[in-house]
């Protein structure tokens, strides 16, 4: 393809990608088996892990980097502002429960949707703009989100975030959970980001999945071929924005808090960095970003409480160096052989 | 509505425009010329307010301050573009974007590691301290100082980019990049004090709104997102643009909080969502290459 | 009489003050084969981006099958049977060759599918292995698209396009980069399609082009300035003029 130096990407440059697509349709044999794969690895994390705590967060960021895998690793777009649909998942769970004490399957189900509302809006606004120019926008457009939530403490507590919706009991086709319990609660959490999975792996094979991997090949090649790019991209950031969403909703009733900096660009860049550390473009990249993200917080921050620096830089270094994300590289080189 | 409020808090907002255009200023002259989006442009707004405090501190000086932090910040984005940025050239357009977003993440915690997490008062210089008649009402000096210094900023940039032959080679590396490899100009050269000078601006505009507001570790990351959305305004790579749009924003920002405070800083976004409704491109941005 | 399937009338385009297009008007008749040609900066490239929804028109109105279709967007444009190729190669990079072509013949059939899995569309596999089969690259249909040879990819560019089944089909300089052999085997490609399809195209080989076409038109500075069979545009003053020491040899 053609060179693309700083200067050209002036044009609509497209996105090269610096992934491996890993096309719906199977092209390796581990990957038909990937949504059951991942269903046993998570089946097994807090057995595996220092802390049933850092289970459930790789359980819940890796569901956020699935989701958010489908439009910038599928799709190729670079959202900045995903947080916005994480958060507001969050929020909106939150606020069932708490203003409008509806039970907590309406409030989940309300999570999501009114994420993906958000999304659809967010996503028809930002997707007038191509390139970097969209990067931009969707953080802006993530941080209006922010400060919405921040003037509303009414709804949202402000600053402080959301309190006072604690999860205790909860009854699932007559079985009754414990929901305070840790396990119970991974295992409650993990049935949903099982789902979640299922959802996006039946995405990433159909029809739709090969629209948006043409688009992110080559896009104008995909508009010539009759596909109308625009609403493709708008219906990819409308799903992502979903399951953020559902990743938000599970991160409330894990929390029993949210707090306000969930919807800010910090979180959504540290979204960005996990996937792009597990390897974007690939399906089970974004939850092994994840889980390195988070392991190396667990870890780092037993020595000093200024973590982020060694993070942020081990960040820079892979996309210096190893831009296909650790897994991604391991696909590679496997693709080589 | 006493018309001496309005025109003060006009001025108000001309001030906190300036700092608005000195740091969408520099994150424009940085894309126009090297089609990279600095993500850690809010973190050198911030690392040059901390480099502005430090210097003052020692010397006892602000205009010490004032002077050398740009220059040293300026310097060291020099080195950003060359160790970091440049080895990005020819890959995908997402990663210096990429790049920058975590040196923004790595700087904001190394001054945490330096200056800790609490925020420091920044004195406004003796110099520059009161109010000053200006017929319709008070006006605090040091605004009409930053107003001053980013006028003054904003006519030595028109000169080098309209008068000198480095400005002419911006301006014409913006438009036909090709052009510049085949005249044999150094184009690396170019890049790298392009870049320093982008970097250079928007820590002086973090020297300058120390006075104004607490320095912090986290005071550059509202800047970033302001810086975008004076971008997005005024359009993609268009300087005319995030001058005017900063103004305006600027402007907005303080007017609105004279009559609904809490959505002062909302009427900004809500200005780009609508220009992205109505004019994707911006104020001044061409139709067709990013929107 | 053949049909018109396709006809422009009075079109122009203009970039700012640059008249790129100037009033042209022609009816291209259907399962014709008619060659575009002129120096560089006539202004053939604009006409095929304005005849494939690239670009609307600035003035003037293109009727397909007698229906208007003037600024119809550009991903509209194979649903109606007109689908082109590129000058330069314009695939999917890292796509296999067949997903190349497949993902092609899906934009017809289902685009906002989120359900069923892709494989079950067997349909979509036999379409792409008729295209295939006709550019000939059936037997690497599982090689990644951009470790194809020049030549193959620019047969894989005609299949991407041919997929569609288009009434028209334009080819934009199908053998840019080739040598006489493999220009050989693209004109022999062309006369076959030609025989079902209708076929607009722009090159530079005049031997290739004057042994191809039954029509050509002949662009300068944005306007028509010949048009007509390979004879009467041989022996047109002006066009000579106008390509005194530009022909290409090749085939």
């Amino acid at each position: 393809m053609s060179d693309i130096n700083p200067i050209s990407s002036l044009a609509s440059a497209e996105r090269t990608p610096t992934t491996i697509p890993i096309a719906g349709g199977s092209r390796l044999q581990l990957a038909k088996w990937r949504v059951p794969l991942s269903i046993l690895a998570l089946c097994l994390l807090p057995w595996l892990l220092p802390s049933k705590a850092l289970a459930v967060n790789v359980l819940i960021y890796g569901v956020v980097c699935v989701g958010y895998n489908l439009l910038f690793g599928y799709t190729g777009l670079l959202s900045f502002g995903h947080a916005a649909f994480f958060g507001t998942g969050a929020y909106v769970t939150g606020i069932a429960i708490v203003h409008f004490g509806l039970p907590w399957y309406a409030a989940v189900f309300f999570g999501v949707i009114c994420g993906g509302l958000l999304a659809l809006v967010i996503g028809a606004l930002s997707i007038r703009t191509r390139g970097i120019y969209f990067s931009m926008v969707t953080l802006a457009l993530a941080q209006l989100v922010y400060y919405v939530a921040l003037q509303a403490s009414n709804w949202t507590g402000g600053e402080n975030g959301l309190r006072g919706f604690t999860v205790r009991k909860i009854n699932i086709f007559g079985a009754h959970i414990n929901f305070l319990d840790p396990i119970q609660k991974y295992y409650v959490l993990m049935a949903f980001a099982a789902l979640a999975l299922w959802f996006v792996s039946r995405i990433l094979n159909s029809p739709f999945g090969a629209v948006i991997e043409a688009i992110r090949e080559n896009e104008t090649r995909a508009r010539a071929c009759g596909y109308n790019i625009e609403r493709a991209k708008l219906l990819s950031f409308t799903l992502s924005g979903m399951i953020c969403a559902l990743a938000g909703t599970l991160s409330a009733m894990h929390l029993a808090i949210v707090p306000l900096d969930s919807l800010h660009y910090q979180t959504s860049g540290m979204i960005v960095m996990m996937t792009l550390l597990g390897g974007a473009g690939s399906f089970f990249g974004p939850f092994i970003g994840a889980l390195v993200f988070l392991l190396m917080e667990d870890v780092f921050s037993i020595w000093t409480s200024h973590w982020q620096i060694i993070v942020g830089s081990v960040f820079i270094l892979f996309v210096l160096f190893l831009p296909k994300g650790i897994w991604g590289t391991l696909l590679a080189w496997r693709m080589r052989k | 509505m006493d018309p001496s409020l309005i025109a003060m808090q006009l001025f108000s907002g001309i001030a906190l425009g300036a700092i608005l255009v000195m740091a969408a200023l520099g994150l424009s002259i940085i894309f126009g010329m090297l089609g990279v989006v600095n993500f850690s442009h809010g973190a050198m707004f911030m690392v040059g307010a901390y480099a502005g405090l430090w210097v003052a501190s020692l010397t006892s000086s602000f205009w010490w301050g004032l002077l050398v932090a740009p220059i040293t910040i300026g310097a060291f984005g020099m080195a950003v573009e060359f160790f970091l940025i440049r080895p990005l050239y020819g890959r995908s357009v997402d990663d210096p974007l990429l790049l920058t977003f975590g040196l923004g993440y790595v700087l904001v915690e190394a001054v945490r590691i330096v200056f800790g997490s609490d925020g420091i008062p920044f004195p406004t210089p003796s110099q520059l301290r009161g109010v000053v008649n200006l017929g319709i009402g008070y006006f605090p000096i040091y605004r009409l100082f930053v107003i001053g210094v980013v006028g003054v900023i904003l006519l030595a940039l028109w000169l080098l980019l309209e008068k000198t032959k480095f400005g002419l080679i911006v301006r014409a590396g913006a438009r036909d990049p090709q052009i510049m490899r085949v005249l044999g100009v150094d184009i690396g050269r170019i890049w790298l004090v392009v870049f320093g000078l982008g970097v250079g601006l928007t820590a002086l505009g973090g020297v300058l709104a120390a006075p104004m507001r607490t320095v912090n570790p986290e005071m550059g990351s509202l800047v970033l997102a302001e810086a975008f959305v004076v971008t997005v305004i005024g359009g993609m790579g268009s300087l005319v643009g995030s001058v005017v749009a900063g103004l305006v924003v600027g402007i907005a920002v303080s007017m609105t909080a004279l009559v609904a405070p809490e959505m002062a800083q909302i009427v900004m976004f809500a200005l780009m969502a609508l220009v992205l409704l109505i004019r994707p491109q911006g104020m001044f941005g061409k139709s067709g290459v990013n929107a | 009489m053949s049909q018109v399937l396709l006809s422009v009338e009075n079109v122009g385009r203009t970039f700012g003050g640059f008249k790129a297009l100037d009033g042209v008007t022609a009816d291209f008749e259907q399962n014709k084969v008619t060659a575009v040609i002129g120096p560089n900066g006539a202004g053939k490239s604009t006409f095929f981006n304005v005849l494939s929804g690239v670009l609307a028109p600035s003035s003037g109105r293109i009727s397909y099958k007698g229906r208007n279709i003037t600024g119809t967007p550009q991903h509209r444009f194979t649903h109606l049977g007109i689908a082109r190729s590129y000058q330069i190669t314009n695939i999917f990079p890292l796509l296999t060759v067949h997903e190349n072509v497949r993902v092609a013949a899906q934009a017809l059939r289902t685009r906002y599918n989120i359900w069923s899995h892709r494989d079950r569309l067997k349909e979509l596999d036999e379409k792409a292995d008729a295209a295939l089969n006709a550019v000939g690259l059936h037997g690497r249909r599982h090689d990644v698209a951009k470790f194809l040879a020049h030549g193959q990819q620019r047969a894989l560019e005609i299949a991407v396009a041919l997929v569609a089944d288009p009434r028209l089909l334009l080819l934009d300089e199908p053998t840019a980069g080739m040598g006489p052999e493999e220009t050989k085997d693209m004109v022999a490609l062309i006369e076959r399609l030609a025989a079902e399809r209708t076929i607009l195209l722009v090159e530079h080989k005049m031997k290739m082009i004057l042994g191809l076409s039954d029509r050509i038109l002949v662009l300068h500075h944005g306007k028509l300035i010949a048009d007509g069979s390979p004879q009467q545009i041989q022996s047109d003053p002006e066009v000579r003029r106008v390509y005194l020491g530009q022909s290409h040899g090749y085939a």
